[in-house]
């Protein structure tokens, strides 16, 4: 299938990482999948763009594992919407993701530190 | 699929979309309130939401139970496939139908007379002991006891031994029933406790059951008898059958699975054989440690006893060249497997190639369809499907066909299965065969399996085509030319392949029709066409033989006086009835070295018996009413040349002893020298025979009326009827039946092969037609620009007519070539399977090839048409 050009220059999310996100995102209160996605968006600073590809398998799969709950209602204008909020079990696993997250980060954040004895490339 | 599940997943499949749905409004509502239009804001949130099908799929793909409803999803559109192409349709599942129930019906003969095992303990071990005649291909002489108890006792393989005497038509009276012929067996005491069968009532025979007793011997019934005559009544115990004449005590029924050993007749009553009593056939069980070939090797050392015990009561020297054979019986006796083994697995061969071919033939054209779906298949890739979904979807259409094909070839099997019973049961008396087919869990693995296996054959072409779809490859084309190479040479070469199996199928076929025909057609040393028999049954008459030989002398005058007949006469045996008189000959003045000595056929005739049956008489004449005073004879010129060379043997002497039902040698004079006539097999090499008056001392031998006719012989079978109760009242007159049917009846596995392989060779050239039609067809509708283009250049329509049918026969050629090899090669399986193929021509070869020719101008005729219709304009604005 033919791509847009610069698709490449998007950053794809890992599986997990995007898992993470959604459940870090539902801390704040419940919301339905238009406004996780913009949420993710607006706060990487537009860095971060979910597509709806990986978007919603991921909502529908974290459902299913029990860490975030979704129900009907009434958007902010009015339109029904599909909200999830996190479960007890999805805040657990944001706590073990999230710590997870931080030794992998820290871990390439030291591999890909410069040496000292060189400056930047 | 539970129907709640179904339900929830409806309501799910319902909130995804207003998920989705949503989402898309309230994308657009955002773009709205940063001031973009309305319109534009709901494309551009569409456009930014991607590829909704492939969201809701990969969506879906987390619930989980995707496999069956992605099975009966595809099970749906299949369908849906199926109906939009009617004919296709019908063409693949008919022919299916028709090589998949072709199939199961010689499966199951093959199973019934090759693969079933005996419902017995350890069939497995079962052995048959057949002592074999020189030049006879199977051995049938019944042991005696002697023999029976001399290997009994001696041999070191087997665990048990025991025998059998079969009597194929027992007559079997029940009070308070109509007498029956019914198939009776005399078993020694270890017969039932051998073979391990337990009785469904009552008890079976045992070692201690004497016959005879003087209170009569005890009898065991089948299943059957016991359900037809006694209605399955308990009290059957204990009541009294008479059997050929002997009263007999029923002790026990056998139990409903063991019919006997035999697979091809079933029998009806069991009697306990009478010590001393031969006539025996022998099975025995090897002892567990004991293999086939150890059995082989002892045999023929224990063997030495029954030749020295033959020889010494016979006067045929071929005695001593008597020979043992050891066969596994565990399918059941060895006689029925002889007879149709062979044609069986030729059969198989041929329903096999024919399968294959339909296969082949469907693969190609589902390969021509596929290419017309390529665009649908390529832009379902681009709206989502995985390719490894498109696979399971071509797959799962061409096992739908196939398992339709199934079911129909189910009933094709059935009504197959009784038209080859029927065929098989048309067979001479002696020799008749009913097979009792019963569906088995073999069969039913073979159906499901042939079924499967053709299912994924030719799916496999498609499903790999769909597989390797480029879809943007195949969006871009607008239908026109640029179709692969690949594609059209894979399509070419099954149509070749289709070439190649029918020219393998026609040209077997060619040679069995062949071989029917040259049986049909030999010269048998007499005429066949136009004879009545009808056999007289004087059993229950009362007559003496000197009534008898009066009342048949009148019966053949009043014969000769009915409109449509030629000439009346009687005699015994009739030529191909299978069985007759034997003896042998000292001839005056000929001496002959013990191993020389043959038998000579013998065959009882009334006057005008040469010229009734078209035997030309060679020298001398033939009988007269006057003979029956006298001891004359003819002989034929076998027995002329051999006895006689050159001389002349009218008024020389001939002394017959040993013959079959005289006990005293007899010595006759020459009156006639007659042509060469097969006696007992349509095929036999030339015998020494002589032909003895059947008016002789006063009586008569013989008693089957011979008579030629100028009309339709079974016409004046009522007259013939009606005379033999006006001349010999009580005596009455068996199935009447023509010498043509009674020699057709001879070659009844000759027959089988030729008609099946036939039909079916002209099944496999019709499909390959078809096949070729369709890749044609398919050609030509994706050339239809360059066609255009050609004859807007000045092309003509012969031009372009040429062009196809040279497309048609340079593929079809390739198919020959492929298949030449292949046909040379059947053959040669063919001869190793068939006796006495006729000499191989190239015949066959050629026809089937010109047939398949003429089969490639038939096909070709529709498209190369088409083609040369083209209107140039047409053409290319079709782009």
């Amino acid at each position: 299938m033919a791509r847009p050009p610069g698709y490449k220059n998007r950053i794809e999310l890992l599986q997990g990482t995007l898992d993470m996100l959604i459940l870090q995102t539902l801390l704040w209160g419940a919301q339905h999948g238009y406004g996780i996605g913009q949420a993710i968006r607006s706060r990487s600073g537009d860095v971060l763009q979910v597509e709806t590809g990986s978007l919603y398998p991921a909502l529908h799969r974290l459902e299913k594992q029990g860490w975030i709950h979704s129900e009907w209602r009434p958007s902010e204008h009015n339109q029904r919407a599909k909200y999830y909020r996190l479960t007890a079990a999805g805040k657990r696993q944001l706590a073990a993701e999230h710590s997870r997250w931080n030794q992998v980060s820290a871990a390439v954040a030291s591999l890909m530190a410069p040496p000292e004895s060189e400056g930047p490339a | 699929m539970s129907f709640l599940r179904l339900f929830t997943r409806a309501r799910r499949e319902r909130e995804l979309d207003e998920e989705i749905q949503a989402h898309l409004a309230m994308a657009a509502r955002d773009r709205v309130e940063r001031g973009a239009d309305p319109r534009a804001a709901e494309l551009a949130a569409r456009r930014e939401f991607g590829n909704r099908t492939l969201v809701q799929e990969t969506t879906r793909d987390m619930w989980g139970g995707n496999a069956l409803r992605e099975l009966w999803q595809d099970a749906r559109y299949a369908l849906r496939g199926m109906r939009r192409s009617p004919g296709f349709t019908a063409v693949a599942v008919a022919s299916l139908a028709l090589g998949i129930g072709a199939n199961n019906a010689i499966f199951s003969l093959v199973e019934t007379v090759m693969l079933r095992m005996l419902p017995v303990s350890h069939p497995e071990q079962l052995v048959e002991l057949l002592q074999k005649y020189p030049g006879e291909p199977r051995g049938l002489m019944p042991w005696s006891w002697r023999s029976y108890e001399h290997i009994r006792t001696h041999n070191h393989v087997f665990s048990g031994l025991f025998g059998t005497s079969i009597d194929n038509r027992a007559r079997l009276e029940i009070e308070g029933a109509e007498p029956l012929t019914g198939i009776r067996e005399s078993v020694t005491g270890n017969y039932f406790p051998e073979l391990g069968v337990k009785p469904a009532l009552g008890r079976l025979i045992g070692p201690r059951d004497n016959p005879q007793r003087p209170e009569g011997s005890v009898a065991v019934v089948s299943w059957s008898l016991w359900n037809r005559l006694f209605h399955g009544d308990p009290g059957v115990l204990g009541k009294r059958i008479r059997v050929v004449d002997l009263p007999a005590t029923i002790v026990g029924v056998a139990p409903r699975s063991f019919v006997g050993l035999r697979v091809e007749a079933e029998t009806d009553v069991w009697l306990p054989q009478a010590p001393q009593q031969n006539g025996l056939t022998l099975l025995a069980r090897l002892k567990p440690a004991a293999t086939l070939q150890q059995a082989r090797a002892e045999m023929p050392v224990l063997y030495r006893f029954t030749i020295e015990e033959r020889a010494a009561g016979s006067q045929d020297p071929q005695m001593r060249r008597l020979s043992v054979q050891v066969e596994p019986a565990g399918n059941g006796l060895a006689t029925v497997r002889d007879r149709y083994g062979k044609p069986l697995s030729v059969l198989m061969a041929v329903v096999g190639l024919l399968l294959l071919l339909t296969c082949v033939n469907i693969a190609s054209m589902l390969l021509a369809r596929g290419a017309g779906r390529e665009r649908e298949m390529a832009l379902r890739t681009s709206l989502g499907a995985s390719r490894g979904r498109l696979l399971r979807q071509a797959l799962t259409e061409s096992l739908m066909l196939s398992a339709a094909g199934a079911a129909l070839g189910a009933a094709v099997a059935w009504f197959g299965t009784g038209a080859l019973l029927r065929i098989i049961a048309s067979g001479r008396e002696h020799e008749r065969v009913y097979l009792r087919v019963q569906p088995d869990f073999h069969m039913l693995l073979f159906a499901a399996g042939i079924a499967l296996l053709a299912g994924l054959l030719f799916g496999a072409a498609p499903a790999w085509m769909a597989f390797r779809t480029a879809p943007a490859s195949a969006l871009r084309q607008a239908g026109g030319a640029g179709e692969t190479r690949v594609r059209r040479l894979f399509g070419k070469g099954l149509v070749a392949a289709q070439v190649a199996l029918s020219l393998l199928l026609l040209s077997s076929a060619g040679l069995f029709l062949a071989n029917l025909a040259s049986l049909e057609k030999a010269d048998l040393g007499f005429r066949r066409d136009h004879i009545l028999l009808a056999p007289l049954d004087p059993a229950s008459s009362g007559y003496s033989g000197a009534r008898r030989a009066r009342a048949y002398e009148d019966l053949l005058a009043r014969l000769e006086r009915i409109p449509g007949v030629r000439s009346a006469t009687m005699g015994g045996p009739t030529p191909i009835q299978g069985a007759g008189a034997s003896g042998f000959a000292n001839v005056e003045g000929f001496q002959e070295s013990e191993a020389d000595r043959r038998w000579i056929s013998i065959c009882y005739v009334a006057p005008q018996y040469l010229e009734t049956l078209g035997t030309p008489l060679l020298a001398g004449r033939g009988f007269t009413f006057e003979d029956r005073a006298s001891r004359v004879a003819i002989v034929n010129r076998t027995f002329a040349r051999y006895y006689f060379a050159g001389r002349n043997p009218i008024g020389k002497r001939v002394t017959l002893y040993h013959v079959t039902l005289v006990p005293e040698p007899r010595t006759y004079v020459i009156v006639g020298v007659a042509g060469d006539a097969n006696y007992a097999e349509i095929r036999e090499p030339a015998r020494r025979g002589i032909y003895l008056p059947a008016f002789h001392d006063g009586t008569v031998s013989g008693q089957i009326l011979i008579i030629r006719t100028n009309i339709d012989p079974q016409a004046v079978a009522g007259d013939v009827r009606r005379a033999v109760r006006d001349a010999a009242p009580g005596i009455s007159v068996a199935r009447t039946t023509t010498l043509a049917e009674q020699i057709d009846a001879s070659i009844v596995p000759e027959r089988l092969i030729a008609l099946l392989s036939g039909f079916f060779g002209a099944l496999g050239a019709a499909l390959a037609g078809i096949g070729l039609y369709g890749l044609l067809a398919y050609t030509v509708a994706r050339r239809i620009n360059e066609i255009g283009i050609r004859l807007a250049l000045g092309a003509t329509a012969g031009d372009v007519t040429r062009m196809v049918l040279r497309d048609a026969l340079a593929t079809v050629l390739g198919g020959l070539i492929l298949g030449a090899p292949m046909a040379i090669w059947g053959r040669a399986l063919a001869v190793t399977l068939i006796q006495d193929l006729p000499v191989p021509t190239a015949v066959p070869f050629a026809l089937a090839g010109a047939g398949i020719v003429a089969i490639t101008f038939v096909a070709s005729y529709v498209p190369a048409r088409r083609a040369a219709r083209v209107d140039p304009i047409e053409a290319l604005r079709h782009e």
